[in-house]
């Protein structure tokens, strides 16, 4: 009768031994204690037999003799993983020396333990128990792990296709809001119709961002990052980007500020994603800065490596959320400070632009207040 | 600017042709015609000659690639630009290869976009003459 405890262990029955001895004795004797337990027992009387019968129908476990003519066991084992690799059935080493250095061997040669003769059935039983359910499991967790990749690289794709097909008709809707807002302000509509239309100008705008960086991550996921990268001038860019986020920091009544944008020379980049990344920089620091803030971002030059600073007057990185910042989806406990929206997304999508550019992005409080965001770039590839 | 050409718009999408109908209009007094699919746009093009094609890439019944070609084979000097959401390299390599203008990302803002057209145009087009110039294949 099976206990409970024993009930719920793996069902071993009909997994196959391979048991290797060039002694038919010995051999009968595992055989012996094996059968009656369910397991299949296939025989060899060498190692070359034992390659052989490997090859053949791989066995779910091997009993390898040390001691055997022609190549002997750990050189078998050396052959088989040599062979097999990570797929190897686990090795079990027959040995009637249980001197260290043996043992040292054959786990050095790719076996998982040893039996020393004499066989006690008990033990024997219990050791190749240990190592079948470690295999089973082993198996599992790889089924399980395709699985999930598999789950994972569906939802990529779904998550795609849905923002993908967001996109356009939220672009339409912005696109004429904006028509709308034109005819507000040449006093076509009353005021509340006019203040209907921003809605949903602000809105569609927000959610159209949103889609975006939705969609940028499952591209970036799917491992479909493609970066361009053409020598380019950072301070053209860095000016053109400041330009444009002030027009919303201004809304906010904060600006921002470009400081020392002299680079010596062009910088080998992909200016479109770069520019995302300084655009989302500066309206993170934007966002979480209170109204009335300055932020700042500045430049600097080192021999192989230009870094590019934004520093905003924001309530910095809650401690102990540090780690939290740049991974997906994931928003700190701090807010913007003018109920601005977010996925989470955003500073994800920075870093593996910055990370496949070779540079790399980071972040940290200052003791004066507020949080820098720093990240760097090779100055040509 | 002042445009005052025959524009086809052609995209399966209603609202895409609506919101792109207006920004047409931001760029003068234009005739503006529609299509919703590939198929359309050339029987269209044959009928109405418009002086510039607006042309999406992925629609029902007959995609703006093939629509490209053919409406390229019955005038050689039609003057198209295509319409994409995303901008896939592959795509925009094929249109350009056979004869498309230009390309245009229509989720862009509206001022982006106006300002990208009249730029296209005014590159393309004889500032008078609504007519499009040769294509300027050999620069």
């Amino acid at each position: 009768m099976n206990s409970p405890a024993e009930s719920s262990k793996p069902d071993l029955r009909g997994r196959r031994v391979l048991v290797v001895d060039d002694d038919r004795l010995n051999v009968r004797i595992l055989a012996g204690i094996l059968e009656p337990e369910g397991y299949t027992v296939a025989q060899a009387n060498s190692g070359e037999a034992a390659l052989a019968r490997y090859e053949e129908n791989p066995p779910d476990l091997v009993l390898l003799d040390v001691v055997m003519p022609g190549i002997n066991g750990f050189e078998t084992c050396r052959e088989l993983k040599s062979r097999h690799g990570g797929e190897l059935a686990p090795v079990i080493f027959i040995t009637a020396k249980t001197d260290s250095e043996d043992v040292v061997e054959g786990l050095a040669a790719g076996g998982v333990d040893y039996l020393p003769k004499p066989f006690r059935a008990r033990e024997a039983l219990a050791r190749i128990r240990v190592h079948l359910q470690n295999r089973l499991l082993i198996e599992q967790q790889r089924k399980l792990v395709d699985q999930l990749s598999n789950a994972n690289a569906a939802k990529n794709k779904l998550l795609g296709m849905v923002a993908h097909d967001l996109r356009n008709p939220l672009a339409s809707m912005r696109g004429l809001a904006e028509f709308l807002r034109d005819d507000a302000r040449t006093g076509k509509l009353t005021t509340d119709q006019a203040d209907i239309v921003e809605s949903i100008h602000g809105t569609t705008q927000s959610m159209l961002q949103m889609v975006n960086e939705l969609l940028d991550a499952a591209v970036i996921e799917s491992g479909e990052i493609r970066i361009n990268p053409l020598p380019a001038s950072l301070s053209e860019l860095l000016a053109t980007s400041v330009t444009l986020n002030n027009i919303n920091a201004a809304k906010k009544g904060s600006r921002i500020v470009l400081k020392s944008a002299d680079l010596p020379g062009p910088v080998t980049m992909d200016g479109p994603k770069i520019r995302q990344v300084v655009d989302n920089l500066l309206s993170n620091a934007i966002k979480f800065s209170p109204p009335s803030s300055v932020v700042t971002i500045e430049t600097a030059a080192q021999a192989a490596n230009c870094t590019v600073a934004v520093l905003d007057q924001g309530p910095g990185i809650p401690a102990g959320e540090e780690h939290k910042l740049f991974k997906d989806f994931s928003r700190l406990s701090v807010k913007p400070t003018a109920g601005e929206k977010s996925t989470g997304l955003g500073l994800a999508i920075c870093r593996r632009i910055i990370e496949a550019h070779g540079g790399s992005i980071s972040a940290a409080n200052r003791r004066d207040g507020g949080c820098t965001f720093m990240f760097s770039l090779p100055m040509a590839s | 600017m002042n445009f005052t050409g025959k524009i086809l718009i052609t995209d399966d999408e209603a609202h895409i042709r609506m919101f792109l109908g207006l920004v047409v209009r931001r760029l003068g007094q234009p005739t503006v015609i529609e299509a919703t699919n590939g198929q359309e746009a050339v029987t269209v093009y044959e009928r109405h000659r418009p002086d510039l094609v607006l042309l999406d890439v992925n629609m029902p019944v007959m995609d703006g690639v093939q629509a490209l070609e053919k409406i390229r084979q019955a005038d050689p000097d039609a003057f198209v630009v295509m319409l994409t959401s995303l901008t896939n390299r592959q795509t925009v390599e094929d249109c350009a290869r056979l004869g498309a203008v230009s390309y245009l990302r229509k989720d862009l803002p509206r001022d982006e976009l106006i300002a990208q057209l009249s730029q296209i145009i005014a590159e393309n087009f004889q500032p008078d003459d609504p007519a499009p110039l040769p294509p300027c294949s050999a620069t």
